[in-house]
């Protein structure tokens, strides 16, 4: 077992373990958050008020057309400068600087646009009959939406959030690049970048992190092919989602 | 550029405006303004690389030979997952390391090589890349990635040319190659923008990595101009501004997302200028 444990490459595998906690750290806290501010964005792009339609479709444009790079930097130097007035009398500073706080943050605004666009395209597909059914039923607005718009728009959607969520884990990546590394709060692709340094060994330890990102997709997708399948029960064709690369963001 | 301002628009935007339009044209930022060159051309370059390795990697995937068939799918599986940073720093710094040791092999010395402790072999081997290289890999980088997502929309885009066109063109005895560049990648087009838009848009966000690469690019920039200064003998003093600057590089790009929508909508409607709509 010793000579395995000392190969360079479990050596990699051990010290990259730590860093990866961050990595998922940051998109777990995402996604419960993400979730529902997408849904109520979705529905609000398709609300009749035209007040809300408009501000949900600006946000949605907004956050979808800038990058994510820029939106972290943004938020943090916003926050940076709200730092004096405001942050520090109320005695929040330690955590509005904070990138285990800002970086969710700007994680769930940015996810919360992509998937609600994602969201939204499904409210545009449901079957217009099962609509016209429940409403032929005497349903409620409330129970129509309960019975027959939520669970077909999560069906319909079901996919294409599958392919945002491990995006938004892949986006996770960047939040070091632009936020300040505290101690040694150090994700996959800082970690990886300071081995390099080290020893200039690029191929190894990319690899390494690359293994993590891909395993951890890996698990995201496996885990949320069982909800779509629970979403899809009552179909005759199972729809199983397939590992195969999406072009759609 | 404050002396080409006309006297009476001096004096209607009073020495306050004057102030502004100065510092806002100073040398700083017009070397800002001018690195707006960097993110369009790793855009424009890496755009028609991605194309280029997406048609590469498509017809490898259609490909009657197994192990090509294996390696398209391999590079079109990769940016599924693994995230795009991380090929960002990692091909830059591959070509480099490739280069530095194809000129390790040439001009170091067997002394050197069996002396050397760490990297590079010897110092002659040392490549320090300058901006425009890193720009150049930078290009190359976006075409390997932004590639592997334009080949599996060229991929989806041949598999919707209809069947009987190509069939049609066999009878007519056009062989293999004339069937795959004159039919169906001449006709997969149509199919394939709305899906290129996407990826077009992908790369024009991840423009935004550029100063990752050591490349002086409109992010840094920002950065450098924001930063609070206190000293009046380096200009205009001012509080920390950076969130102004990344306000304005938050507009940019979704005022570029905004052209390029509307310019991927006027080419969607000349590629299908004589196509059958069924709406």
């Amino acid at each position: 077992m010793d000579w395995l444990m000392s190969t360079p490459f479990v050596q990699d595998i051990v010290i990259l373990f730590k860093p990866a906690l961050y990595n998922i750290y940051f998109a777990l806290v995402s996604i419960p958050f993400g979730f529902p501010l997408a849904i109520l964005l979705a529905l609000g792009k398709n609300s009749r008020n035209r007040l809300i339609a408009s501000f949900s479709k600006v946000y949605i444009y907004a956050f979808r057309g800038s990058p994510l790079f820029i939106q972290f930097f943004m938020f943090y130097s916003i926050s940076l400068a709200c730092n004096q007035s405001l942050w520090k009398p109320l005695g929040l500073d330690g955590l509005m600087l904070n990138p285990l706080f800002i970086g969710p943050l700007v994680l769930i605004l940015n996810t919360s646009a992509y998937a609600a666009e994602i969201f939204y395209g499904a409210l545009q597909t449901i079957p217009k009959g099962e609509i016209e059914a429940s409403r032929a039923l005497g349903m409620t607005k409330w129970q129509e939406f309960r019975t027959t718009t939520w669970p077909n728009m999560l069906r319909l959607a079901w996919p294409g959030y599958t392919n945002e969520v491990v995006f938004l884990f892949h986006a996770t990546a960047i939040v070091y690049f632009t936020l300040p590394v505290i101690n040694d709060q150090k994700d996959l692709l800082n970690k990886a970048g300071e081995l390099f340094e080290k020893d200039y060994n690029l191929f190894l330890h990319f690899s390494v992190a690359a293994l993590y990102f891909l395993v951890i997709s890996m698990i995201l997708f496996y885990l949320l092919n069982l909800v779509n399948k629970y979403l899809n029960r009552h179909l005759k064709v199972r729809s199983n989602l397939k590992i195969k690369p999406s072009y759609i963001r | 550029m404050i002396e080409l301002i006309p006297d009476w628009l001096g004096n209607w935007l009073g020495q306050d405006g004057l102030d502004t339009i100065k510092y806002l044209t100073n040398g700083k930022h017009m070397a800002w303004y001018s690195s707006v060159k960097f993110t369009l051309i790793a855009a424009v370059l890496g755009g028609v690389l991605a194309v280029f390795f997406g048609l590469m990697g498509a017809a490898m995937k259609q490909s009657k030979i197994a192990p090509l068939r294996w390696i398209g799918n391999i590079y079109t599986t990769m940016v599924r997952g693994i995230p795009d940073v991380l090929f960002l720093l990692f091909f830059p710094l591959a070509l480099e390391q490739l280069a530095e040791l194809v000129m390790a092999y040439m001009y170091c010395s067997p002394e050197q090589w069996s002396n050397a402790t760490g990297w590079p072999v010897c110092r002659e081997a040392q490549w320090l890349l300058s901006t425009n290289e890193y720009l150049l890999m930078a290009c190359l980088s976006f075409g390997i990635v932004f590639g592997a997502f334009a080949a599996n929309v060229i991929y989806g885009a041949m598999q919707a040319v209809p069947k009987g066109q190509l069939e049609a063109a066999e009878a007519f005895g056009f062989t293999e190659k004339q069937i795959l560049w004159r039919f169906q990648i001449r006709q997969m087009w149509v199919y394939a923008l709305p899906g290129l838009s996407n990826v077009w848009l992908l790369l024009l966000k991840a423009t935004s990595l550029l100063s990752l690469l050591q490349i002086t690019d409109i992010v840094s920039w920002a950065d450098r101009l924001g930063a609070p200064n206190y000293l009046s003998m380096a200009g205009l003093v001012h509080p920390d501004w950076r969130w102004k600057y990344y306000l304005v590089l938050f507009i940019f790009y979704i005022l570029l997302t905004m052209i390029s929508e509307r310019f991927f909508a006027f080419l969607q409607v000349r590629a299908s200028r004589g196509m059958a709509r069924s709406n």
